[in-house]
């Protein structure tokens, strides 16, 4: 198998201008890390295991706030649960790829990845491989450093500078960045609306009731929209 | 090890969500109102964790002037740059010299 060589250098100048938005996830992700007092290489192999920002960042600081374990692992996956989207667009562009190609294709499909992905799919079926593993490749290596790199600045870095304060501010541009259209403005506020109200709820339960709640908004104002 | 399990868990469920239709969707689509839910997913949840990090020991919901000042600039910025590292230094910089104001 030949690897264009021109179409790697390709897929890794397109990613890079796209890592560069996700480098204060990666060191905040470290911050947090230390902040919650979790053992640094257990933290870290987040960045390898489940391999995205959010929901590392969202179990991370659950647990480190105290939540019920259950509670921080259910809004982790929920966080995540967009990529099925992505999964499926891609699903009919990887039939035309070997077994292997699949199988990694879904454990490096990020956010940016998908982006860059779809843009590719009417590609013929080698070069789109050779772009998008060059591209998942990319962003893997660069999380994997970065989030380390977090790891190391994060004891350093004072406590008075309150910088676990930049995770609510990261997951608040986040949400504002992708409200593109109307009934997703809905899910958010009565994401949050009804996240307030339930904040007595043991072991942060008001999360996972405010987010249900704000996708069932959305998903009616989507209809009324109709 | 609690710890551990817990982002093995999320990192298997991640890839389950990733992989799961590349995996094993031939050419079955998903059902319409599910593929509608499902873009309402990151914003409700996301502006949930908002509120859900900001809420303390007690249950309540504690912010002072210094991190509401921070999220509206924040918004405000995020709104009109569409860019992260903006939002983030513009967020945090209110919050800091709020703070040493207040």
């Amino acid at each position: 198998m030949s690897i264009d060589g021109s179409l790697v250098r390709r897929a890794i100048g397109d990613s890079i201008p796209l890592f560069i938005p996700a480098i204060p996830f990666a060191l905040v992700i470290g911050l947090a890390i230390i902040d919650a007092g979790i053992d640094p290489f257990v933290g870290w192999s987040s960045s390898w295991l489940i391999f995205g920002g959010a929901a590392q960042l969202t179990l991370i600081t659950l647990l480190g706030s105290g939540a019920a374990v259950i509670a921080a692992i259910t809004a982790a996956l929920v966080v995540n649960a967009r990529h099925i989207m992505y999964s499926a667009a891609l699903a009919p562009v990887f039939q035309r790829q070997r077994r292997w190609v699949r199988w990694l294709g879904g454990y490096l499909l990020l956010d940016q990845v998908f982006a860059l992905a779809v843009l590719r799919s009417d590609d013929d079926p080698a070069a789109f491989r050779t772009y998008y593993l060059a591209s998942g490749a990319t962003f893997w290596v660069s999380w994997q450093l970065t989030t380390a790199l977090g790891l190391l600045v994060g004891p350093v870095v004072p406590e008075e500078w309150g910088l676990v304060f930049a995770a609510p501010i990261l997951f608040l541009g986040l949400v504002v960045i992708g409200l593109d259209r109307y009934p997703k403005t809905v899910a958010a506020l009565v994401g949050a609306g009804v996240t307030y109200l339930a904040a007595g709820l043991p072991s942060r339960g008001g999360l996972l009731v405010g987010a249900f709640a704000g996708i069932a908004a959305g998903t009616l104002a989507e209809r009324l929209r109709r | 090890m609690t710890v551990f399990l817990a982002v093995l868990v999320v990192g298997v469920g991640t890839y389950l969500s990733r992989a799961g239709f590349i995996l094993a969707l031939a050419n079955r689509p998903i059902p319409e109102p599910v593929l509608v839910a499902l873009q309402f997913v990151a914003p409700a949840v996301l502006a949930a964790l908002v509120v859900a990090l900001l809420i303390d020991e007690d249950g309540g919901v504690a912010i002072g002037a210094p991190e509401a000042a921070a999220f509206l600039v924040a918004g405000v910025v995020a709104r009109l740059t569409k860019n992260h590292i903006l939002t983030l230094l513009a967020g945090m910089g209110v919050f800091w010299i709020a703070r040493a104001l207040v």
